[in-house]
C-alpha cells in the first residue's frame, strides 16, 4: 500500500510539475529556442557603417519575436514548418540591407512580444503587425510604418446580428486577439458587449465559425486572408476605417537599430521590393 | 404585334447572358453608391462628428476615469464641398489636453491619405493644423492621447469648430455624450502609492517595477477577485461529480466482466493519455459545431469534472486494490456479498488511504482551471492576461500566483500532515477502522483474523453503527495520535 501510494503521488507530482511548466511558459512566453531560421546572404550593399552601433542579443543575427499567428502577414507554413508570409519576406530583405541573417523565434503570444523586447536579451526586434500607437510607444519605440491596415468585424456568414448597434448588446460575445488595437477598439465602440480575450485571431475565429463567439475583430488583411482561406463560414461583416500603420518594434536602449531599419526600409522602398511584396502577398500595393 | 413581341422576348434571352454582367456592373455601381449615400450625413455640405470615443482607462474595469490619462478618439467626415484645414476640439473645463500627443489619421474609404499636421493644446482644448487641406469626403480620425477628463463624473461632449480651407469658420456637432466616473477609492490608493518616494525607489529596480510593482499589485489583486471566485467555482462545483464519476470508473475497472473493463480502461485511458488542453479545445470548439451551446462556465466545469474522474478513478481503483485480499476472505466468510462487502469493508478502508491523494488531485485541478483562459473563461489566467496586455507589466501574474498560492499551500500542509498520520497508523501507531469493537478481540490474531471478528462482532449491532464506523474511518487520518492512543487498541507491539 505504502508503495501504491507513494507512486500515485509521485504521478501527480509529475501532473502538478507539467501544469506548472505549462504556465510558466504561458507567463513569460519568452522561452526560446530557435527554431525556423530563415537564413539570407550577406548582400553587398549592407548598411555597415551604422552597425557598429547597435547592440544585437546575437552577433551577426537580427533575432526577431514574433507569434505567427496572422496570416498573410506572419503564420507558420504547414509544409515546411518555417516562419512565412509578407513579414517574414520583409524581414529577410532588411536582414539582408542590414547585412544579418534574420532569424525568427519560435512563437511567442502577442502579448509578450512588446515587454520582451522592452525586457531585452532575448529577441532584437517585434514584428508582428503592430499597429504604431502613442501609447506603445511610450514603452518601446517604433520603425517607420512598413504597410497601412484597418480593421475587420467578422461574423458567421448565417449571422442575424452583423451591424454596431446590434452587436452593441451585453449578450453579444467579442473576440479578439489580447493586446491589439482590434481590442481597444470593441472596448471603445461596443461598451456593452462582452470582451473575451484570446491568444491569436485564428482562435477568435475557430469561436466565431463554431457559434462560441457573435463576432471577432482584428486586422482586416488578416482577417481577409482568414475568412477567404479558412473559415469559409464566417464573413467580414464590417471593414472598420481605422488607417492605422504596421512598426517593427525595437527597444528603447536601441535607437541605432532603429534608424538602421529605417535606412533599410526606405532603401527598400526606393528600389521597388516592398512594392512588389505587397503585391505578392495582397495582390496590390496597398 | 405578338409576333413582334416574342421576336423581341427571343432577342432579349439571346442577349440575355451578355447582359448578366453589364447588370450587375451597374447594380453594383448603384449599391456602393447608395452605400456611400448612405453612409455620409444627410446635411453633407458641412463637416459632421461621427464619434467620440474614451479609451477605458479603470485597471481592469471599462470605465472611464476623471483626472487619469486617457485616450480621445474623436472621428469627423469632411462634408461635400470643402476642404478642411483645422480642427479645433474642446471638452468642457476641467479636462486637459496638456502633455497629450495627437496622432492625425485621414482616410479615404480604407485607404490612407497622408495628410499630416501639428496639433497645439491649451488646457481644455486641442487645435490641429493639417499640412494640406483634408479634401472633401474623407474621414478625419483623432486619437489623443494621455489627456484627461474632469475629475468629477459625468457625461462629457467634445464640442468644436473647424476652418476650411478658404479661411472660413464652423462650428462642430457636439458628439454623443462620454460618460466619465469619479475616482474611485482604489485609485486614489494607487495615486497615493504613485506620490512615494520608496515606491518610486522600489519600482526604479528593473527586476521589481516589472514584477512587483506595488501600484498594480494592488489593483491586480481588486480586478483579479472575481477570476478567483470563478476558478473556486469551477473546481468546486466539478469535483463532487468528478469524484462520483471517478468511483463509478474505478469500480467498473475492478468488474469480473470483461465489457464493463474495457469500457472503464478506454474512459481512463483516453483522458489520461491526452492533454487537459486539447480536452478543453474540443469540447469548448466542437459542441458547439454540432449544435450544443453550453454556457461556457458550465462547460468547464463539465471538462474538469470529465478529466478529474479519470485520474480518479485510478486513485480509487489502486485504494481499492491496495486492501489486503484477507479483508475480502474475511468478509466472504461471513456471508457477505460482493455489495455489502464494498461498502461496509472495502470502500471505508480505500477513504482514507486516498485522501492525500485526493487532495493533491484536487489541487491540481485547481491550477489546471487556468487552461480554460485560453477558451474565454473568465476566470484568474484570463483576468491576469488582460491586465497584464493593457500595463505591459508582469506583476498581474505574481498577484494570481498568489491567489492559486492561498488555495494550494494549506492544502499541501493538509496532504502532509494526512499522509504523516496515515504512515503512523500503518506502522501501527495510529488508528484502526473499527477500533472500539476490536477491544475485545483476541489480541494474538493476525490483522485480517482480527478484522474479522471485528466484523463479526459489528454484525450484531450493525444498524445502529455504521454511520459512527465511516466517520470515524474518514476522520481518522486527521484525528492527532494522543487521542488514539487514548481510546486505541491494546495491540501490544
Amino acid at each position: 500500500m505504502k508503495q501504491l501510494a507513494s507512486l500515485t503521488r509521485r504521478d501527480f507530482l509529475a501532473c502538478a510539475m507539467a501544469a506548472m511548466g505549462t504556465a510558466a511558459l504561458a507567463g513569460c512566453g519568452s522561452a526560446s529556442s530557435s527554431t525556423g531560421t530563415s537564413s539570407t546572404s550577406t548582400s553587398a550593399s549592407t548598411i555597415s557603417a551604422s552597425q557598429d552601433t547597435y547592440t544585437l542579443v546575437k552577433d551577426g543575427q537580427l533575432t526577431i519575436a514574433s507569434d505567427l499567428a496572422n496570416p498573410p502577414l506572419d503564420y507558420t507554413d504547414t509544409s515546411t514548418n518555417e516562419p512565412a508570409g509578407f513579414e517574414v519576406e520583409l524581414m529577410q530583405a532588411i536582414g539582408e540591407k542590414l547585412g544579418l541573417t534574420s532569424v525568427y523565434l519560435s512563437p511567442v503570444k502577442f502579448d509578450t512580444i512588446i515587454p520582451t523586447i522592452k525586457q531585452g536579451g532575448t529577441a532584437d526586434v517585434g514584428v508582428s503587425n503592430f499597429t504604431i500607437t502613442d501609447e506603445r510607444k511610450q514603452e518601446i519605440d517604433f520603425t517607420d510604418p512598413y504597410l497601412d491596415s484597418n480593421q475587420g468585424l467578422v461574423t458567421a456568414k448565417t449571422a442575424t446580428k452583423t451591424t454596431q448597434d446590434d452587436l452593441n448588446s451585453a449578450d453579444v460575445k467579442v473576440a479578439v486577439q489580447a493586446g491589439t488595437t482590434g481590442e481597444s477598439w470593441v472596448e471603445e465602440n461596443l461598451p456593452n458587449a462582452t470582451l473575451v480575450s484570446l491568444d491569436d485571431p485564428v482562435v477568435a475565429l475557430t469561436g466565431v465559425q463554431s457559434g462560441l463567439y457573435d463576432a471577432a475583430v482584428a486586422d482586416l488583411p488578416v482577417v481577409q486572408y482568414l475568412v477567404n482561406n479558412s473559415f469559409t463560414d464566417c464573413q467580414v461583416s464590417i471593414e472598420i476605417p481605422t488607417g492605422e500603420q504596421y512598426g517593427i518594434v525595437v527597444s528603447k536602449d536601441n535607437p541605432a537599430l532603429t534608424s538602421a531599419i529605417n535606412d533599410a526600409l526606405a532603401q527598400l522602398d526606393e528600389d521597388g521590393t516592398l512594392k512588389d511584396l505587397k503585391t505578392k502577398w495582397f495582390g496590390s500595393d496597398l | 404585334m405578338s409576333h413582334m413581341h416574342e421576336n423581341a422576348m427571343t432577342r432579349g434571352e439571346s442577349h440575355h447572358t451578355r447582359c448578366v454582367p453589364a447588370l450587375a456592373l451597374a447594380l453594383s455601381v448603384a449599391l456602393v453608391l447608395v452605400a456611400t449615400l448612405a453612409l455620409l450625413p444627410v446635411s453633407a455640405l458641412a463637416m459632421t462628428t461621427n464619434k467620440a470615443t474614451a479609451r477605458p482607462n479603470e485597471d481592469g474595469g471599462s470605465g472611464v476615469i476623471g483626472a487619469m490619462d486617457t485616450r480621445l478618439t474623436w472621428e469627423g467626415t469632411v462634408g461635400d464641398d470643402e476642404e478642411v484645414s483645422s480642427i479645433t476640439l474642446s471638452l468642457p473645463e476641467g479636462a486637459t489636453f496638456d502633455h497629450a500627443s495627437t496622432r492625425i489619421t485621414v482616410l479615404d474609404g480604407l485607404n490612407r491619405t497622408s495628410i499630416d499636421g501639428t496639433a497645439t493644446s491649451s488646457g481644455n482644448s486641442v487645435d490641429v493644423q493639417f499640412s494640406e487641406g483634408i479634401p472633401a469626403g474623407s474621414l478625419v480620425r483623432l486619437e489623443i492621447t494621455n489627456m484627461q477628463f474632469p475629475a468629477d463624473g459625468g457625461d462629457y461632449v467634445v464640442s468644436g469648430g473647424y476652418t476650411t480651407a478658404d479661411g472660413q469658420s464652423h462650428v462642430l456637432d457636439d458628439s454623443a455624450a462620454i460618460t466619465v466616473i469619479a475616482n474611485t477609492p482604489l485609485q486614489a490608493a494607487v495615486s497615493w502609492l504613485d506620490a512615494q518616494p520608496w515606491v518610486a525607489a522600489w519600482n526604479s529596480n528593473p527586476f521589481l517595477g516589472m514584477f512587483f510593482k506595488p501600484q498594480l499589485l494592488l489593483t491586480s489583486f481588486a480586478s483579479l477577485f472575481p477570476g478567483w471566485l470563478v476558478c473556486l467555482g469551477i473546481v468546486l462545483a466539478c469535483y463532487p461529480f468528478a469524484i462520483v464519476l471517478g468511483l463509478a470508473f474505478a469500480m467498473l475497472k475492478t468488474s469480473r466482466h470483461k465489457v464493463l473493463r474495457a469500457i472503464a480502461i478506454c474512459y481512463i485511458n483516453l483522458l489520461r493519455g491526452t492533454p487537459l488542453f486539447l480536452q478543453i479545445y474540443i469540447m469548448f470548439f466542437g459542441l458547439p459545431m454540432v449544435g450544443i451551446n453550453i454556457d461556457n462556465n458550465v462547460l468547464g466545469v463539465i471538462v474538469m469534472a470529465v478529466n478529474s474522474s479519470a485520474y480518479l478513478a485510478e486513485i480509487f481503483r489502486a485504494g481499492i486494490q491496495s486492501i489486503p485480499q484477507g479483508q475480502y476472505e474475511a468478509a466472504a466468510s461471513l456471508g457477505m456479498n460482493g455489495f455489502q462487502t464494498m461498502t461496509s469493508i472495502i470502500l471505508p478502508q480505500t477513504v482514507r488511504r486516498v485522501i492525500p491523494t485526493v487532495t493533491s488531485d484536487f489541487i491540481t485541478s485547481y491550477k489546471d482551471t487556468s487552461l480554460l483562459s485560453s477558451v474565454g473563461v473568465m476566470e484568474l489566467m484570463m483576468f491576469s492576461k488582460n491586465l497584464t496586455t493593457t500595463t505591459g507589466n508582469i506583476t498581474p501574474y505574481m498577484a494570481a500566483a498568489i491567489y492559486y498560492l492561498i488555495v494550494t499551500l494549506p492544502l499541501i500542509k493538509v496532504v502532509g500532515i494526512i499522509e504523516n498520520n496515515i504512515a503512523r497508523s500503518e506502522r501501527g501507531g495510529g488508528p484502526r477502522p473499527k477500533r472500539r469493537a476490536v477491544a475485545g478481540a483476541s489480541q494474538q490474531a493476525s490483522k485480517a483474523e482480527e478484522e474479522l471478528t471485528a466484523s463479526a462482532e459489528v454484525s450484531h449491532v450493525e444498524a445502529a453503527k455504521p454511520a459512527a464506523d465511516v466517520f470515524a474511518a474518514l476522520s481518522a487520518p486527521f484525528v492527532s495520535h494522543p487521542t488514539v492512543d487514548l481510546g486505541g487498541v491494546a495491540d501490544g507491539e
